[in-house]
């Protein structure tokens, strides 16, 4: 298993599309901070307009840990889209380029190689968010300075400079699960599909429909609770006054559950179908 | 040894494969001979194990973790990576041999150069298939199987891999089995030709057996042919230095004969196969 790993690392580091995932994420994240650079007071103001009249606020609200939040809301959408397609390449342009009748002409245990795979895609998903958090922790201290971070979400809330720094740890490693789960769903869906444009079209929609359907209200108190696109919100929790730990774990455990269930069904269905 | 029983293949209503049963023997290469869409490759990926038959059983013996290797059509390699890097990744997958010196002798028993360290993506077609033979043989198999391994080289690729197939089944005690729709190129390496035709084996047999039964016609090259008189009792066509002639087996032993005696130089003889016959279930 171990050799396949060092396999699966070894050819992902070779291919420059993982260096163009790479740079594409750096390119959101410089966008971001650009944008703040010469936007970000005007968007400060405007959100605040209401409420300048009533209190007085202290310090630079323009700071790093608001630019942070900024840049962690990239998870709802544009990262899990890299990470969608980064991974299920990992295994649609074997189909294509039929390397997987070579591999299997050898004698490699099918479900065992596309475990490999799936465990790659996980550290590589990982290994972004990390990029990302470190890239973004580093640039926007090092540009905006530190600050009180105020969000808007229900209302305005406003955390103190060093509560937000652990704050947006957490929401950068509780966010990595649901990167990871989008990740997985994609290789799976890499498994039925075959195909690049196809698995593309379907982990887009399937982002797209997870994300709408966050805002739908299910009808049912249960159903609310551990349908796997409300889980997926579980990094904002982190910018509600109280943290709801308990909520937060349950959230994070039942996304690890789906996340194993569908990489089942893939090296289920992947074991069972013929190569070629 | 590699044999095959009885193997059914359908794909929704297509029949793929029906009743195959073909064996290959250690040191024998066995030539399967079919138009495109005949099963071939359906056969060969459901004996390399990439296709699961809907019935019928497969017998490989041989020793070690890999007791069959092949090649699918086209070669699938990692086309970013060079000659040395793919076959080091394929050894290490396996658990084959990947010391430096393994892997460069086994680069060098298939004809690679070790100084090509561009992506393979650049090699020739036949660079391509000499490395995927290299890749086939990882782990000393005792099975190849190569599917239309002849398709996209030029002449000179396709006397160098001849060569190889030579080689592996008269050193290395290989069963060796081939498809192609060449016949020519199967005629010159194969010890015994099946022949398959809409799913189904027709006919297996020694290959000059094979072949003389449905060869009606030479096609010889040599001199100046329009001054044997004797031809005229055959039916012939002349042009040139180019001569096609009907005739059976006995009949071209004697025009050989005859011609050489009248001092008309041959340079080739060569059957001209009639396809029709070949490919005709009623004319086993």
């Amino acid at each position: 298993m171990m050799r396949l790993l060092s396999i699966e690392a070894y050819k992902l580091f070779r291919q420059s599309r993982t260096y163009y995932a790479i740079l594409a994420l750096l390119f959101i994240e410089a966008i971001v901070l650009l944008s703040a650079y010469y936007q970000g007071a005007e968007i400060i103001d405007l959100v605040l307009s209401n409420v300048k009249d009533t209190f007085y606020f202290q310090g630079n609200l323009l700071n790093g840990n608001l630019i942070i939040y900024f840049i962690l809301n990239s998870f709802w959408f544009h990262v899990p889209l890299l990470c969608m397609i980064i991974v299920s390449g990992m295994l649609t342009t074997e189909y294509q380029e039929k390397t997987l009748e070579t591999v299997f002409m050898q004698p490699v245990i099918k479900w065992k190689y596309l475990l490999a795979k799936y465990i790659v895609a996980i550290v590589f998903t990982v290994f972004l968010v990390l990029l990302l958090s470190l890239t973004s922790f580093l640039l926007s201290y090092g540009l905006f300075g530190h600050g009180d971070l105020v969000v808007y979400t229900d209302g305005l809330t406003f955390f103190e400079d060093n509560d937000a720094f652990y704050r947006l740890m957490y929401a950068f490693f509780f966010g990595s699960l649901s990167l990871v789960f989008f990740s997985v769903a994609s290789m799976t869906f890499a498994v039925i599909l075959k195909e690049s444009f196809k698995t593309w079209i379907v982990a887009a929609l399937f982002l797209i429909v997870s994300t709408l359907l966050l805002k739908i209200d299910l009808g049912n108190e249960v159903l609310n609770q551990i349908a796997f696109f409300k889980l997926n919100v579980t990094w904002q929790y982190f910018f509600s006054q109280a943290i709801d730990w308990k909520v937060v774990i349950i959230n994070s455990t039942l996304l690890g559950l789906y996340t194993l269930v569908i990489m089942f069904i893939g090296l289920l269905l992947f074991q069972k179908k013929d190569i070629g | 040894m590699i044999s095959c029983q009885h193997l059914n293949k359908k794909y929704n209503s297509v029949i793929a494969l029906q009743d195959v049963s073909i064996s290959c023997e250690k040191g024998e290469i066995l030539g399967l001979l079919g138009a495109n869409g005949a099963g071939k490759t359906t056969l060969f990926k459901i004996l390399l194990g990439l296709v699961t038959a809907d019935s019928g059983a497969i017998e490989i013996t041989g020793e070690g973790s890999k007791k069959i290797g092949g090649i699918i059509e086209k070669p699938a390699l990692y086309s970013y990576l060079n000659a040395y890097e793919n076959l080091r990744l394929f050894a290490k997958m396996q658990g084959a041999n990947a010391s430096r010196k393994a892997l460069e002798t086994a680069l060098e028993q298939v004809g690679l150069p070790l100084n090509r360290t561009d992506p393979v993506r650049n090699f020739s077609m036949g660079m391509k298939q000499r490395l995927g033979i290299a890749i086939a043989l990882l782990n000393k198999p005792s099975c190849l199987l190569l599917d239309e391994p002849f398709s996209g080289l030029d002449p000179l690729g396709i006397e160098a891999l001849k060569h190889l197939i030579f080689d592996l089944a008269r050193q290395n005690k290989m069963a060796i089995l081939i498809s192609s729709h060449i016949i020519d190129v199967l005629s010159t390496i194969c010890t015994s030709l099946s022949i398959i035709h809409k799913g189904e084996i027709l006919k297996t047999g020694a290959t000059n057996t094979i072949l003389a039964a449905c060869t009606k016609e030479y096609a010889l090259y040599g001199g100046d042919f329009k001054k044997a008189s004797f031809l005229a009792d055959y039916r012939t066509v002349i042009n040139g230095n180019y001569m096609t002639v009907s005739a059976s087996e006995t009949e071209i032993s004697e025009i050989l004969f005859k011609l050489s005696k009248e001092q008309i130089a041959i340079i080739s003889c060569k059957p001209l196969f009639d396809l029709q016959q070949l490919f005709n279930p009623m004319m086993e």
